[in-house]
């Protein structure tokens, strides 16, 4: 796959947008095996898995797989441990509920930022440091939280644990140096499934840890801040494993990478430009928003209510709070699922559809969450809103693909920013003031997620149509070579630059779904540019 | 360990009183009369310090008002200050949902006078302040009476309890030494490998 390395979006570099979601492997006929190579796996011309077993630990590419969603698991942990010890350390630290709603805003709002510097960190560094560094750096941020004893310390703290959720870049970044790119969807997605299952996983894991100190004698002022010793030595153990373990390429590590000259290097304002004046950019990051945002809302927020408001202990209230987080091993695989079935059928307006009947089942269930009254509806009402609010986020990364080629990894990276963004907004409107309960922030977000899905109906493909409205008749407008190659201008097609858009936009023609007459192809030359020997 | 034994049988006693009778504290009469040895605003420290609680029947009840008391439970409970900002801490009537009161200090049987107590203040109650309440029970368990430290407002008599930190040097040491530990690991890594490159380019 002749790709522009280095250029800005190349951190996702590997996805061509035709990847189906489920493709556990591609037959050798479909991409030629490079019989010479030896490796566990059958592997392709650049040397990447075009299989993908999940229970192997082969070296390098499974192990990669491994190393990479375990690491973003334990920043997940660090991250949102304090959520089930909330009802402890508020007493500990004389804490308000603005305190707490701080805190929560701050503990997704750092890695805003943190997510947007770490592609450019993995092109320098490569995938293997960007990792290592981060999850290394980060774990004196948690071994801070035992020293905390007032509210600021306390959202400081949060805050700077926070930026460890960018270990999310360097995944998605390494599985793509690792893995072919027609089954890159299945294993990006199965490592940020389960990665973001560490959010509920926490949920059990530190009152259990907290419970344990507690039976050594702690008292539970000590015990909470001694639990954070695990999560902590988790990070720097797994950044030990990725140095020692990992490798940045399947042939080796990092140094040839950025040696390979004759780059087309894109320019970045142009990217940035491509990226922030597509509308649909901006319909997805406030769709993500409203549907990552509000799984971190919850991890933050839904122990500490199940603590308060059914009157449970610690640990029965993280166990149901796990639960949540824990939907995510099956949630967002059924959500990418669903896209690409939909997408089979009835293409490009399948997944939109898909989007939007899953994110407003999701809004609905939480708002029901917060109007439920005993404890069996209420986790079930809770069960059934993660589904929706998961599965939609794997379903949104089905479409994000097509939105543009050129600038794949800056909507990816700004999609992702929103979701953190959407979790901040939240947190900050729901779940900080005194004006209303947390049961009545819960049923307020859920009529707001069905509020923010709603502009997904808005968006239109002019070659494959929108939720209402059917593709463009117009033969040449209507056509993905038009859509891709308008992100080029005259001169830059002369150049020869929008050769890949071309190839995406060729192999995008399946989100037309069973449509009979596909619109007449415009010849491969199109107009004013040579074709360049690639 | 103990603590939490009282705290889980506080709750259940309280939640199988009320659930079962719906008692409300507007309902209860206030026939007991509760002292706190801390001065108003002394702040006394948790783990450290005692506090004296002494309660006894108001006589200017009609006798015979206490006949169906078997029980006093007494109860460290939160100042209204205290309760701001912090729903978890909220007073409503029924006393099946009243978070008032989250630390039983003592639980003794009723009797009208003399009674007193001395409590080494636990080392899990939280800095803030508070007032002293005591509960009587009848046979059944049912909430029959209180009497506490303060007014019919709680604006009178609150003490504050200064809670532990939960800190200690032994902990701050050792995140001292992990942090230092992971920092240093990492770029002795990074540059050792650097080292090893330039080792084998210049080969």
């Amino acid at each position: 796959m002749a790709d522009i390395e280095g250029s800005p979006g190349s951190s996702m570099h590997g996805v061509t947008g035709k990847e189906q979601t489920f493709a556990f492997s591609v037959a050798s006929s479909v991409v030629p095996t490079d019989t010479t190579a030896k490796f566990d796996l059958p592997v392709d011309s650049e040397h990447k898995a075009t299989v993908f077993k999940i229970y192997s630990f082969a070296n390098p590419h499974m192990r990669t797989f491994h190393l990479s969603w375990i690491s973003f698991f334990t920043c997940f942990v660090s991250t949102f441990a304090a959520a089930p010890l909330v009802p402890i350390i508020r007493d500990n630290l004389n804490l308000t509920k603005q305190d707490i709603g701080n805190a929560g805003v701050a503990s997704v709002s750092g890695s805003i930022l943190s997510r947007l510097c770490m592609g450019v960190v993995c092109d320098m560094l490569g995938p293997r440091y960007g990792c290592a560094f981060l999850i290394m750096l980060s774990a004196p941020t948690v071994f801070c939280m035992p020293f905390v004893s007032s509210a600021g310390g306390y959202i400081t703290v949060r805050f700077m644990i926070g930026f460890s959720l960018a270990t999310f870049v360097s995944c998605q970044y390494w599985m793509s140096t690792m893995f072919n790119s027609k089954i890159i969807g299945l294993v990006n997605g199965t490592a940020a499934g389960w990665g973001n299952m560490g959010g509920g996983a926490t949920q059990l894991i530190m009152p259990l840890l907290y419970d344990v100190i507690r039976k050594t004698g702690s008292t539970p002022f000590t015990a909470w801040r001694i639990a954070f010793f695990i999560p902590g030595m988790c990070h720097v153990i797994m950044g030990i494993l990725v140095l020692t373990l990992g490798q940045d390429l399947p042939d080796g590590n990092l140094n040839t990478l950025q040696k390979k000259g004759n780059v087309n290097k894109d320019k970045f304002s142009k990217v940035l430009w491509y990226a922030v004046t597509n509308y649909r950019t901006w319909i997805f990051v406030l769709l993500y928003g409203y549907s990552m945002g509000v799984e971190l809302t919850t991890d933050n927020v839904i122990a500490e209510y199940f603590y308060d408001r059914f009157s449970l202990n610690l640990h029965t209230a993280g166990i149901i709070a796990a639960s949540f987080g824990l939907a995510n091993i099956v949630a967002r695989p059924f959500g990418g699922f669903s896209s690409d079935y939909a997408a089979k059928k009835f293409g490009m307006r399948g997944r939109l559809w898909a989007v939007w009947i899953l994110q407003t089942f999701g809004g609905v269930f939480c708002l029901l969450l917060g109007r439920a009254n005993s404890l069996p509806i209420a986790v079930t009402m809770m069960i059934l809103f993660s589904v929706g609010a998961q599965a939609a986020c794997g379903a949104i990364f089905g479409i994000i693909p097509f939105i543009s080629r050129r600038s794949l990894g800056i909507i990816s990276g700004m999609t992702g920013a929103g979701g953190n963004f959407g979790s901040g907004l939240t947190q900050l409107v729901f779940f900080t003031s005194s004006r209303f309960s947390t049961s009545a922030g819960l049923s307020y977000m859920g009529v707001m997620i069905v509020c923010c899905t709603l502009p997904v109906t808005l968006v239109h493909f002019p070659q494959w149509g929108g939720m209402f409205f059917p593709a463009s008749n117009d033969v040449d407008k209507g056509s993905e070579e038009h859509y891709y190659g308008s992100e080029w201008s005259e001169e830059e097609k002369m150049k020869g630059m929008h050769q890949t858009s071309l190839k995406f936009a060729e192999n995008s023609k399946s989100e037309r779904g069973r449509r009979v007459a596909p619109a007449p192809t415009p010849s491969p030359t199109p107009p004013n540019s040579t074709p360049s020997n690639v | 360990m103990a603590n939490s034994a009282f705290l889980v049988s506080t709750v259940l006693l309280s939640c199988l009183a009320a659930t079962c009778y719906g008692a409300t504290i507007s309902s209860l009469k206030e026939t007991l009369l509760v002292t706190a040895s801390p001065t108003p605003g002394q702040v006394v420290k948790a783990g450290e310090d005692k506090i004296t609680v002494t309660w006894s029947y108001n006589n200017t009840f009609a006798s015979g008002t206490d006949s169906t008391y078997k029980t006093i439970q007494v109860k460290l409970c939160y100042a209204p200050i205290s309760q701001v900002d912090r729903a978890w801490r909220k007073t409503v009537d029924n006393l099946a949902k009243d978070k008032t009161c989250q630390f039983k200090i003592v639980a003794k049987p009723y009797s009208p006078s003399n009674n007193t107590f001395t409590w080494t203040i636990e080392r899990d109650v939280p800095t803030a302040t508070y007032f002293v309440r005591a509960y009587a029970f009848d046979s059944a368990n049912e909430y029959v009476a209180f009497g506490q430290s303060t007014d019919a407002h709680k604006t009178t008599n609150l003490f504050q309890i200064q809670g532990i930190s939960g800190r200690s040097v032994s902990i701050d040491i050792a995140s001292i030494c992990f942090s230092a530990f992971s920092v240093v690991s990492l770029f002795g890594f990074f540059f050792m490998e650097k080292r090893k490159a330039k080792a084998s380019q210049q080969k």
